[in-house]
């Protein structure tokens, strides 16, 4: 029974990294059709961020998450300036193939800049630290993880049902150009967009870095190669859908470091992969593919 | 009965761009035979190795316009089903003890190795592409990069017929920079043929307007798949070729890295075209030697630089970024080379 | 108010309109008529900045030249587009809510918002539905009410009658007869042309991205019988 409920919460805290991930591209995806590959590289920035911190102003915990999530909101808003906005009206495969070049730069400037090696970044630890809740032993990180994971979902739902500039967010997934018609600035829309993602990602470091503690150039690389899985199996593009993808994704790596024979260790990235194939023959649009809208063409 | 019975106008033009595109490539290779060092050889040999994967790439992502991730993969996947076929048995005895299925009882020679590894790479891309040729544009690139990961991990994992992050040695070197030579001005013609084929056509026309090709009574899927087949041949036989050269392969050099180089030289030349594929190539190819020269740190007009470490990283990334802004289709864009050369004759 | 001068519209590499010239005037309805393909909308998706042109079109003495899309809506240009293009997975009063997306007086917006669901009950009925689930009739009803919600100077209006039955075309024309007796400065494209002209103070006939030719009501209901042939629409 322990062993259970630990795999659940392990399940849903990977899950949750994931679908805070997944939604960042999500969002970014809905509105302007860009595959993003650079996102692991913001979260890479919010890492090397909190050694900057560390090293230059102050270790505080506090003052070292808060930094890394505005500098990951804004490296977010800087790409799409310097980088996205040219070819922001390009068609799908530009939009993605500029951001591989993107990542592919930035990951290098880290290794230039900084090192190749890992850095150790030790004060967010203090997060994970095991409890016993009803006899079962379990990981305050986890229970970070989740919980924040919901907040920041219901935040986000709220942010899009309730504001205006939510609402013409989610027409602009529909028909960005009808949006600019009603005067809404194209310019404000996009980059509320890569701030909310780039929020997200910031989020997501913080709890990766809790666990991992340190940083690298490809710090971001294998999260965010899982946030693409879990967006295609939710269906690219639907908000709904990159929250399920990723909990699904978390649901289906944990059953398979549970299943799998020990020795089958190494595999346990090829399985997962696998499932998510196969998944994706089921259904090839993803699990809630977003109708595609442009208002009703006669 | 002449030629032009049998063969379009596209197909005739197809030819003589082939012949320019393979003068380039001898002029380069017999330069380097005659006036090279053993360095520079090497370079070469790499250079033509990519150039197969470019073109291979090219026949898929270029004529269908869907980004491709996982051609490194299939490139080793040629690369360690003939080195397992070829190398000698008292070697394999040493370097894989533990393999399964007899894998280490038997060698082959290099031409039925290679023929093997290009069937069974063949046969791999055939069954993944029935999957893969159905996905919408984004859907098929997450696929693909998945797909790579899957067969690192796989190549990593079983150390007992890979080697894994070990070196796996002792493979007959049969290749020299003739035999390279020889094979990509095959692969030009191929590719180019395939380009101005009826497959060609309708797989460039799906990629315009898929719907509108298909209204038009062209089975998109079928065009993709054969695409996609015949573009992990030209993979399978980079990954045979690099083996047969080197004597030695890894699994480290078939994964991201090479991938996106071989996307940056793709996007550079321009996907739509062969001679796209070759230019892209042959400048990043040789662009890069010099940055990577930069790179260790040289010393240059008596001041001594620092080590750059992902400085060619870099410079890859600027380039894809701003071919991408300034001219998405590339330097040829829809140009190839002999259609040039007719516009400056007039 | 509004001014094309000698105005080519282009989709990519091709030109679909090869140099138009028109005037609205403030208060007045105009009217472009033509067959399909004529250019109406790549005429007006040329105004409302969607299209790129070349040619010089000027609004309340602005030259809308290099003025993106936004910009445009914010001088008082609204497009009702052709196809509608509600945003259907959004409620009614959503959709009508970032029609009024420029605007500050929140107490003006909601009443406005009440205004039209006044006007259109159906509307107030499915005030919180998904608009893409109204009929045709429907969302015509809305793509009005979303472009008027931002208070335009002028309203382009792009074959409201399309697709619907006889008798929501009249309800959509007598709302057109209303915003013009209430003094909306209207561009009206059409292919009804019986309807449109009862309307226009002004029209303009297009055909294949020229101007055939131009005038008051009269002159262009004389020369009706020319133009139910190239309309192909029965003018009686
Ligand atoms: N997005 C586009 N890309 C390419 N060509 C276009 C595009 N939109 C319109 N065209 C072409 O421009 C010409 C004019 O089209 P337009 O839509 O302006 O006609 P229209 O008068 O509005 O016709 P309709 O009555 O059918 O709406 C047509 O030949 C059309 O094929
Ligand atoms: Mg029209």
């Amino acid at each position: 029974m322990d062993y259970a409920i630990q795999q659940v919460l392990n399940a849903l805290s990977f899950g949750a990294e994931y679908a805070l991930l997944a939604l960042g591209l999500a969002i970014v995806f809905s509105i302007m059709g860009l595959v993003n590959f650079a996102h692991g590289e913001i979260i890479a920035a919010g890492g090397y961020s909190m050694f900057a911190i560390t090293s230059l102003l102050t270790g505080n915990p506090f003052v070292v998450i808060v930094g890394a999530l505005l500098v990951a909101v804004l490296a977010s808003v800087l790409l799409e300036r310097v980088a996205f906005r040219p070819v922001r009206y390009a068609d799908a495969s530009t939009g993605l193939l500029t951001a591989f070049g993107v990542s592919m730069i930035l990951q290098n400037l880290f290794l230039l800049l900084v090192s190749p090696r890992p850095i150790a970044i030790t004060n967010l630890y203090f997060l994970n630290w095991p409890i016993e809740v009803a006899g079962v032993q379990i990981s305050t990180l986890q229970v970070f993880e989740t919980v924040t994971t919901a907040i920041a979902i219901c935040l986000l739902v709220v942010f899009l049902k309730k504001s205006s500039f939510g609402i013409a967010m989610r027409a602009a997934s529909l028909d960005f150009e009808m949006v600019r018609l009603m005067g809404i600035r194209a310019n404000r829309v996009v980059a509320v967009a890569f701030a909310v993602s780039g929020l997200l990602a910031g989020l997501a470091c913080i709890f990766i870095m809790a666990r991992r503690g340190s940083v690298d150039p490809t710090f971001g690389f294998n999260p965010v190669l899982k946030a693409f899985v879990a967006c295609v199996l939710g269906g690219f593009g639907s908000l709904p859908g990159a929250v399920l993808g990723g909990f699904l994704l978390g649901a289906i790596e944990v059953g398979m470091l549970v299943l799998l024979p020990q020795s089958y260790g190494g595999m346990k990235e090829a399985f997962v992969f696998g499932i998510v194939a196969l998944i994706l023959v089921w259904r090839p649009d993803g699990i809630l593919s977003p109708a595609v809208e442009k208002g009703d063409k006669l | 009965m002449s030629l032009s019975a049998y063969i379009s106008r596209d197909q005739r033009s197809g030819l003589v761009g082939s012949l320019l595109l393979s003068c380039l490539l001898i002029a380069v290779g017999l330069l380097v035979v005659y006036f090279g060092q053993r360095y520079q050889l090497r370079i070469v040999y790499a250079a033509y190795v990519n150039l197969l994967v470019v073109l291979g790439l090219q026949v898929f992502m270029g004529n269908a316009n869907i980004t491709n991730l996982s051609h490194s993969a299939f490139m080793g996947i040629g690369a360690y089903v003939a080195a397992i076929c070829v190398t000698p048995v008292k070697i394999k005895a040493i370097s894989l003890p533990q393999a399964p299925w007899g894998l280490n009882a038997f060698a082959l020679d290099p031409w039925v190795s290679a023929f093997i590894a290009i069937a069974i790479t063949a046969l791999l891309a055939w069954l993944v592409g029935l999957i893969i040729t159905r996905l919408s544009g984004i859907g098929a690139t997450i696929v693909s990069l998945a797909l790579l990961v899957i067969v690192h991990s796989i190549f990593l994992h079983r150390t007992d017929i890979f080697k894994g992050k070990q070196a796996f040695f002792g493979i007959p070197q049969v290749f020299d920079i003739n035999s390279i030579l020889i094979i990509s001005v095959c692969a030009i013609f191929v590719a180019r043929a395939f380009r101005e084929s009826h497959w060609g056509i309708q797989l460039r026309a799906s990629a315009d307007d898929e719907v509108g090709a298909r209204s038009m009574g062209v089975n998109v899927y079928r065009v993709r798949l054969i695409a996609w087949v015949l573009g992990s041949v030209f993979l399978a036989v980079a990954g045979i070729s690099y083996a047969y050269f080197l004597g030695t392969i890894s699994a480290r050099p078939f994964y991201f890295t090479h991938v996106f180089l071989t996307v940056a030289m793709l996007i550079l030349g321009g996907m739509r075209t062969v001679t796209g594929a070759v230019l892209g190539t042959l400048l990043i190819s040789f662009g890069l030697e010099g940055v990577r020269y930069l790179e260790t740190g040289p010393e240059l007009l008596g001041i001594k630089l620092p080590e750059l470490l992902g400085l060619s990283g870099i410079m890859l990334g600027v380039v894809i970024v701003v071919t991408m802004a300034f001219r998405s289709s590339g330097i040829t864009g829809n140009t190839e080379i002999e259609q040039l050369f007719n516009r400056w004759r007039r | 108010m509004l001014e094309l001068h000698n105005v080519r519209v282009y989709h990519g590499p091709i030109e679909a309109v090869h140099g138009l010239s028109v005037s609205v005037s403030e208060g007045q309805c105009v009217v472009l008529l033509g067959p399909n393909g004529a250019g109406k909308t790549s005429t007006l998706s040329a105004i409302a900045g969607v299209a790129s042109s070349r040619g010089q079109i000027t609004f309340n003495g602005h030259d809308l030249e290099g003025l993106s899309i936004e910009e445009r809506q914010r001088l008082g240009i609204a497009l009702a587009p052709e196809g509608r293009r509600i945003f259907s997975n959004l409620s009614v009063r959503e959709n009508l809510l970032i029609g009024a997306a420029t605007r500050t007086d929140r107490p003006g917006v909601a009443s406005d918002i009440d205004y039209w669901f006044s006007t259109f009950p159906v509307l107030h009925e499915r005030s919180d539905q998904a608009a893409g689930t109204l009929s045709g009739g429907e969302q015509q009803m809305l793509t009005i009410a979303r472009a008027l919600m931002s208070k335009p100077r002028i309203l382009l209006l792009d074959e409201p009658s399309l697709g619907l039955a006889p008798l929501i075309c009249k309800q959509i024309f007598a709302l057109i007869d209303s915003l013009k007796a209430q003094g909306m400065t209207i561009l009206l494209v059409e292919q009804n042309v019986r309807d449109a002209l009862q309307l226009a103070d002004y029209g303009y006939m297009l055909n294949s991205g020229n101007l055939m030719s131009e005038g008051d009501r009269e002159t262009l209901s004389r020369q009706g019988a020319s133009m139910s042939t190239l309309t192909g629409i029965n003018h009686t």
